[in-house]
């Protein structure tokens, strides 16, 4: 028996236990991902020759930069890997920074577990220090794994080892603001938001510094950007490491600062616990949640909306200078379609807002999943309310947010084309848009299924469908497996607007397919117990 | 008209069985306690009789209306209070308040406003910022101020001080002499034996007793204490009678059945003084549970 260990030790191990669905399935992505970067670049560009061509008209496209950083050396599978492990999974890797910090410090608090915790034998410094180092250890987890992953695809140990701790200090950055973020706010959401705000600055401030000339520097003041002056397999700067830890030292030094001489279960930002009532939308549940949902529903449209300028304004510097159709051809291929015109460019910056949409329709799964696992529901049911009602009028609303998040999409990188002088018309970027709609309704039929069928494990299942069958999306082409296996993905059945035309059948049969996986759940919700916590 | 009525209602989860073939019945007007231990399963038969749980086997039924059939209808005329005070964290009490009233389709807001009075909410509070105590109150506030015809109540009490627990008791005479049902949930013994005209006593998912409290208590032993002038004499064994000395010169019997036999033995003696006391519900509630250590359930 384990009775002897020491009472830190046990909260360390709990920390990590706690989070270990989530360790377990970044793991996964993180090592495949790695995986397939070496492999899918051995495949594509197997002589010198081809790799030149590529160097000259792909990797200095502006518009590519911004979603894959910059790239120093992609002659070579180790720097191609580097690039493009850099510039996207240490995006991924600040978001789960933010999220491991957060769950482990302000959910703990506001659940009142910490609490109970600090009522013992542990002090509170003690039990601040013993959560990051839960939070540690995953990101130990994910290390190993994107190491294991590039390993497997035939990069030598050394460099792997670097490229994955170059990643992962990204995340180490993330977990000092999340760390931060959870002693200023009192709530999760709150603390949350501040994080992912974090993350977007940052990104903007990579994308400012890897495409406008003269302000190369703000490399230097974002974490992403450090990411990048590591140079994993282009000539190793290790000594920028320590930017990273001096960072993160000092957000913690200050979040342990402020563990000390605060209230347990408040934060530094106050917020009023009376109010003056305020009557609107509480007419019905459905308006309820509407009411509720409503700041998350702004903050996904102003992402999207940021999002979209960015994609508007550097879609006018792409250029299909020097390009041979083959090689557009080949670069079709690495799940980009041709992205060397600015529409192309714009159709294939599309299919990331379809992934929003989507992980939209799973929000609002993991929303009513919540209100069910709060107990709330039950208090609802109890009253002259129906099932039906009350999914469907969810469900309604999810359709309107993923229609919200669609309309941002197509406006505002339509505004963004449109200030640089690209001309791209309104309409045709509507169109665009519209393309959200059946993989978003898609999407939501399946969380609404799994919310009915297996209502605890259903946030999971939804967000982990959207997350499969977009990595499908992008590195299925690149493996060379059967056409059938890749089409398997909805995100295949897109037709990018502007680039390619819209498809129509698709649209219709996705979006059918939606509806009718939505009135399924309907009538499996009606039949099944209510299923608390 | 029955307000409550479940025909062989049985609920399974997995090999669990939280609810046994059980019959209940409450008449419209009754107040109703349903008494048990935690995991008994008061609240599975509440959540079964809400038609928020699927029945395994019988039916339960509001007013003649299927639960789990008809789960709109059947609550039109209910009000629920839930064992844990779970409502929306942001909203303040005012907000609650509204918002369920709507929902239920309507309330007595004078009636609320006297309730908020009485059980002292500051209803700007946010449920967030509110005790366990206090959210309870609110959600007590919101059920009672419905008037609904039948008061569903899971352990309603928890978490209250005295002082609103008394406040408490005082609505639910209110409700009784307007003619409201109230089925109470409930562990705490004195409140049920101070406000309830029924009472059914669950153990592990059935029903091993059920009727008024004089009704139970045919089961309990009266308890008849005797002193005498002079030492406690020697008494003829007497059956369904024993005897226990209490002090140099007194005596208490335990006596189930008639007191007949007692008084006739007793009648030739020097008694000082003799009181009897009928069983407590905490004496026949441990007496049903003492009889069941060890035992199969029923």
């Amino acid at each position: 028996m384990a009775t002897a260990a020491l009472p830190v030790s046990t909260l360390v191990r709990r920390t990590f236990l706690d989070a270990r669905v989530r360790t377990i399935s970044s793991a996964c992505l993180f090592a495949l991902y790695g995986y397939v970067q070496p492999v899918g670049f051995r495949h594509t560009y197997p002589t010198l020759e081809s790799r030149l061509q590529f160097a000259r008209s792909f990797a200095n496209n502006k518009a590519v930069v911004v979603f894959y950083g910059k790239a120093y050396d992609i002659l070579t599978v180790g720097g191609y890997s580097a690039w493009r492990v850099g510039g996207t999974l240490a995006i991924v890797a600040a978001v789960l920074g933010v999220v491991a910090a957060v769950r482990a410090l302000r959910t703990e608090e506001e659940a009142g577990r910490a609490e109970l915790v600090l009522a013992g034998i542990i002090g509170r410094g003690s039990a601040f220090g013993a959560a990051l180092a839960g939070v540690a250890g995953g990101m130990l987890v994910l290390g190993l794994a994107q190491t294991a992953g590039l390993l497997a695809g035939g990069l030598p140990a050394g460099g792997s080892m670097y490229l994955a701790l170059s990643d992962i200090t990204v995340m180490v950055v993330f977990v000092g603001i999340g760390a931060l973020a959870s002693q200023l706010a009192p709530t999760r959401r709150t603390a949350i938001e501040i994080g992912i705000a974090a993350v977007a600055v940052s990104w903007l401030l990579r994308v400012a510094a890897d495409t406008s000339s003269g302000v190369g520097w703000l490399r230097w003041a974002t974490p992403l950007g450090w990411a990048e002056e590591l140079r994993p397999f282009t000539g190793a700067q290790p000594l920028v490491l320590l930017l990273p830890a001096a960072a993160t030292l000092a957000m913690l030094a200050a979040a342990a600062r402020i563990v000390a001489v605060r209230d347990v279960g408040t934060g530094l930002l106050a917020v009023p616990d009376s109010a003056e009532p305020r009557l609107w939308l509480l007419s019905s549940p459905t308006a309820q949640a509407l009411r509720r949902e409503l700041p998350s529903v702004i903050a996904w449209v102003l992402g999207v909306g940021l999002y979209g300028i960015v994609m508007g304004v550097v879609s006018k510097s792409v250029s299909s200078a020097g390009i041979s159709k083959k090689l557009s051809r080949e670069l079709a291929k690495l799940g980009s379609g041709s992205v060397l015109t600015p529409s192309g460019y714009l159709g294939f910056a599309f299919i990331f807002f379809v992934m929003a949409a989507a992980l939209f329709a799973c929000s609002q799964v993991a929303a009513a999943r919540h209100e069910e696992s709060d107990e709330q529901l039950e208090t609802l049911l109890a009253q002259p309310v129906g099932r039906h009602g009350w999914l469907g009028g969810r469900l309604l609303l999810a359709t309107a947010g993923i229609l919200a998040v669609a309309a941002t999409a197509s406006v505002f990188t339509w505004l963004g084309a449109a200030s640089q002088g690209e001309s791209v018309s309104l309409p045709r970027m509507l169109e665009a848009g519209v393309n959200c709609l059946p993989v978003g309704l898609l999407f939501l039929g399946l969380g609404a299924l799994a919310y009915a069928l297996v209502p605890r494990a259903s946030t999971g299942v939804a967000y982990g469908l959207v997350a499969v069958a977009f990595l499908w999306y992008l590195v299925g082409t690149l493996l060379g497996v059967p056409k059938w296996l890749v089409d398997l993905t909805p995100f295949q059945h897109v037709g990018l607007v502007p680039a390619a035309p819209f498809r129509p059948i698709s649209a219709l049969l996705m979006a059918a397919i939606g509806a009718a996986v939505a009135l399924l759940a309907l009538w499996a919700f009606g039949r099944r117990d209510l299923a608390g916590a | 008209m029955t307000a409550v009525r479940t025909e062989h209602l049985s609920k399974r989860y997995g090999a669990t069985l939280a609810v046994d073939t059980l019959d209940l019945e409450v008449r419209e007007g009754e107040v109703y306690g349903y008494l048990g231990p935690n995991g008994a399963g008061k609240t599975t038969t509440i959540r079964l009789l809400l038609g928020l749980h699927r029945p395994s086997g019988g039916r339960a039924e509001l007013f003649g209306v299927d639960a789990w059939r008809d789960p709109v209808e059947a609550h039109r005329r209910v009000a629920y209070v839930a064992g844990e005070p779970f409502l929306w964290p942001s909203l303040t009490s005012a907000e609650t308040f509204e918002f369920l009233a709507r929902v239920h389709g309507g309330t007595d807001v004078r009636y609320r406003d006297e309730l908020v009075e009485r059980f002292q909410l500051d209803t700007r509070k946010r449920i967030r910022a509110l005790s366990k105590g206090n959210r309870q109150k609110v959600q007590l506030v919101a059920a009672l101020a419905t008037r609904a015809d039948l008061l569903l109540l899971d352990e309603p009490t928890s978490g209250l001080d005295p002082l609103m627990e008394v406040t408490f008791r005082d609505c639910v005479v209110e409700a009784k002499k307007r003619g409201q049902t109230i089925f109470l949930s409930s562990h705490i013994l004195s409140e049920v034996e101070a406000v309830c005209d029924r009472v059914g006593i669950l153990r592990a998912g059935k029903l091993v007793d059920q009727g008024t409290l004089d009704e139970l208590r045919h089961l309990g032993a009266q308890t008849v204490e005797v002193t005498f002038d002079g030492p406690a004499p020697r008494l003829p064994a007497l059956p369904g009678v024993t005897v226990e000395s209490a002090g140099a010169s007194g005596l208490r019997f335990e006596v189930t059945g008639g007191v007949g036999p007692l008084i006739a033995a007793l009648a030739g003696q020097p008694v000082a003084t003799l009181s009897s006391r009928t069983a407590s519900l905490e004496e026949i509630f441990l007496h049903h549970y003492d009889h069941g250590n060890g035992g199969a359930p029923g």
